[in-house]
């Protein structure tokens, strides 16, 4: 946990790619509820694509990093209220800059059953998606 | 009489206005929007949103001294 907290900016942003490392890290918090049978996982990934003839190497996120702690409260909240069964909801987003095939969104649900834990990560990745004050720029 | 507020720009409004932030003097959102339109007319082909104070507005809003107003690009997380 010591190297998690070292590079958090807030409890939802962390600086540069979400790694292997952190990933492992993130996936043993809330190894102590015994009452979780079911984890879902989303990892989104920086692509390569080709835009007007060039290709993405990178992309540089940026936020409104004091809105994004609030806004990402309100979706855990959110999420929590509209599935009953949910026992924890983790979303981390990396900030500046992610090679393309590293991993820039991290979100990790746990439900008591495996039915809500996937349908309320694909919830909170919309969430995310439409809520979260985060913005990107293509490297090339 | 307008008052004096603090303009955050995020995203494509960072690129359109050369800077992250700046003080502005008006008396609503209103009259800001058209501060910035006037002053950084590249802003006019961003579909942006404002933040008063960290909330989304859904309509104009009067503003008081001190207020932050964030102009906020479609968002692009994921």
């Amino acid at each position: 946990m010591n190297h998690k907290c070292l590079i958090m900016k807030n409890r939802y942003l962390v600086g540069g790619p979400i790694t292997p490392l952190l990933i492992s890290e993130l996936m043993t918090l809330g190894n102590d509820d015994s009452g979780a049978g079911a984890v879902s996982i989303f990892i989104g990934k920086v692509r390569a694509d080709e835009i007007e003839g060039r290709r993405v190497s990178a992309i540089e996120y940026s936020a409104y990093e004091d809105m994004a702690g609030r806004e990402a409260d309100d979706i855990v909240k959110t999420v929590r209220n509209a599935f009953s069964d949910v026992r924890s909801v983790l979303i981390v987003h990396s900030m500046g800059v992610v090679k393309a095939g590293e991993a820039s969104l991290f979100i990790m649900v746990t439900s008591g059953r495996r039915d809500q834990a996937s349908r309320a990560c694909r919830h909170t990745l919309e969430m995310v998606k439409e809520k979260l004050p985060v913005w990107k720029k293509e490297l090339f | 009489m307008g008052t004096e507020v603090m303009v955050l720009f995020f995203g494509k409004a960072e690129v359109a206005a050369g800077r992250r932030e700046e003080t502005f003097t008006a008396e609503d959102t209103a009259a800001l929007r058209r501060q910035l339109l006037d002053k950084y007319p590249a802003m006019a082909g961003i579909p942006f949103r404002m933040a008063l104070n960290k909330t989304i507005l859904k309509e104009e809003s009067a503003l008081n001294k001190n207020d932050i107003i964030a102009i906020l690009p479609p968002f692009q997380g994921g």
